[in-house]
């Protein structure tokens, strides 16, 4: 649903936003994955999908079709979030669902600024501004959590991404800047309190001894992480030569190379 | 002196002092003096390497050994200074980006080396011109460790911070006093340790 869309019906009064069932959702799940069996942990996500339901028994049936709540730029967001921080490499950008997303907050919250200043708004509806002020804020976490893990990655492989063209495609332009930006403060860095102390022939930064991990930093894509699969997807080939079909609902611990392009088309999510 | 040394052994302490200050979670003094006989070291060591190079002869084993000692040091200098600005970013997300703050604490300025403090500097005006493309909208500086359950917070005020500017219009925080404040408008405040929550 979007977001104006709720909004309209929370105005006139037809719902009432819950404070953000989705994430505290999330959290729980994530526990699960980590303490239990792959079994237990598909479990309770499928159990997961149709509780919101009993919840709201005086909700119109298709409310919130389970469909399309999967693709409300809130969930969708959550995903890219999810993923981003879970996958070893840097994924492309949502840089128009952010954009968007933004603009509804930017919006919403002039509104909510103009409701609250009219004399004539109820008490209940303060009582419902509050509960939106709330929602952006929680909103405001992930894209904050987002753009800061992304962050970090790109410090992390500053130097691997101003040699690669590929990766800087994936970027947005002000991430490209920080990006290069922080190579050359990390080379500065390096140069001015190691380097240039050393004799000439060892003052560089691109050495290839044997044996020595290179010196600059690569994502790490046989890193292993948990896949999801949000449908059917096509046949994967593991690393020993075995081949996996993936259900919808399966979850494996598999190494990130091997599910690269099945996150890239949304088929898997990673959790 | 010198002599009774293996190659690689000031090297070692060097990443020892790294791994200690990840084990303990604190910043240590940059090891100005430790560095310095590194660097001479890797000088003694490239003009050992010149003297065994002689023209028309095949190299000597010892080339080997002192060429992979040169190679360990070197990483190993590098891995120090590595480590050190990773903490001190860290340090600096977790003020929520105020360098003033950072740089303010005597105890912290001590263990930076200059060097190091030019670094933080010019990193923190590389995140403000990032920040600067979201600045309409939200502050990406602020915390991500917990998401906001409550839109208003309970604050007791541990140092004086002065007239700030919140929801409710100016509000001058003077020690010991509690608020019922915005969350948005103070957490900076928090994470900076001049207000705690209730």
């Amino acid at each position: 649903m979007d977001w104006d869309e709720e909004y309209e019906l929370i105005k006139s009064g037809r719902a009432v936003p819950q404070a953000g069932p989705s994430f505290a959702a999330r959290d729980d799940d994530e526990d699960n994955i980590f303490n239990d069996d792959n079994g237990r942990a598909s479990n309770a996500r499928q159990q997961r999908t149709p509780a919101p339901a009993p919840a709201q028994p005086d909700r119109e049936p298709d409310f919130y079709p389970e469909e399309a709540e999967q693709n409300t730029p809130l969930e969708q967001l959550t995903r890219h979030w999810l993923n981003e921080r879970h996958a070893p490499d840097i994924l492309p950008a949502q840089e128009d669902l952010l954009m968007n997303l933004l603009d509804h907050l930017r919006r919403q919250s002039e509104a909510v600024q103009l409701l609250r200043e009219d004399p004539s708004t109820s008490e209940e509806e303060h009582m419902r501004i509050m509960l939106v002020q709330t929602e952006v804020e929680r909103v405001k976490f992930i894209v904050r959590s987002y753009v800061r893990t992304r962050l970090f990655k790109i410090e992390r492989y500053a130097r691997f991404i101003v040699t690669n063209a590929d990766i800087q495609t994936r970027l947005t332009a002000a991430e490209r800047d920080h990006a290069s930006r922080h190579a050359k403060l990390t080379d500065q860095h390096f140069y001015v309190s190691v380097l240039q102390g050393l004799p000439e022939k060892q003052s560089h930064l691109d050495d290839t001894p044997l044996f020595v991990p290179p010196m600059i930093t690569e994502p790490d894509k046989s890193r292993p992480v948990f896949v999801h699969a949000r449908q059917r997807c096509p046949r994967i080939r593991l690393p020993d030569g075995a081949t996996l079909d993936m259900e919808k609902g399966h979850i494996s611990l598999m190494p990130y190379a091997i599910v690269e392009e099945l996150v890239a088309r949304g088929d898997v999510e990673l959790i | 002196m010198t002599e009774a040394r293996q190659y690689g052994e000031l090297a070692t302490q060097l990443v020892t002092e790294s791994r200690r200050s990840t084990q303990t979670d604190t910043l240590l003094k940059y090891n100005d003096s430790l560095v310095r006989s590194l660097l001479r070291e890797q000088r003694s060591l490239e003009s050992a390497l010149s003297t065994l190079l002689i023209d028309g002869h095949a190299p000597p084993p010892a080339l080997l050994i002192i060429q992979t000692a040169i190679n360990r040091n070197k990483r190993c200098l590098l891995a120090y200074h590595a480590h050190r600005t990773d903490r001190l970013r860290d340090m600096y997300w977790a003020a929520g980006g105020a360098l003033p703050h950072v740089l303010g604490n005597q105890e912290t300025r001590a263990k930076m080396s200059p060097y190091e403090v030019d670094y933080l500097r010019a990193y923190h005006a590389s995140v403000m011109e990032f920040r600067a493309e979201f600045a309409y909208e939200l502050d990406i500086t602020a915390s991500i460790v917990d998401p906001p359950k409550d839109l208003q917070v309970l604050v007791r005020v541990v140092r004086d911070c002065g007239m700030i500017q919140t929801e409710l219009g100016v509000i001058d925080f003077q020690k010991g006093q509690r608020f019922m404040v915005r969350r948005a408008d103070i957490e900076h405040l928090i994470v900076q340790g001049y207000l705690e929550e209730v």
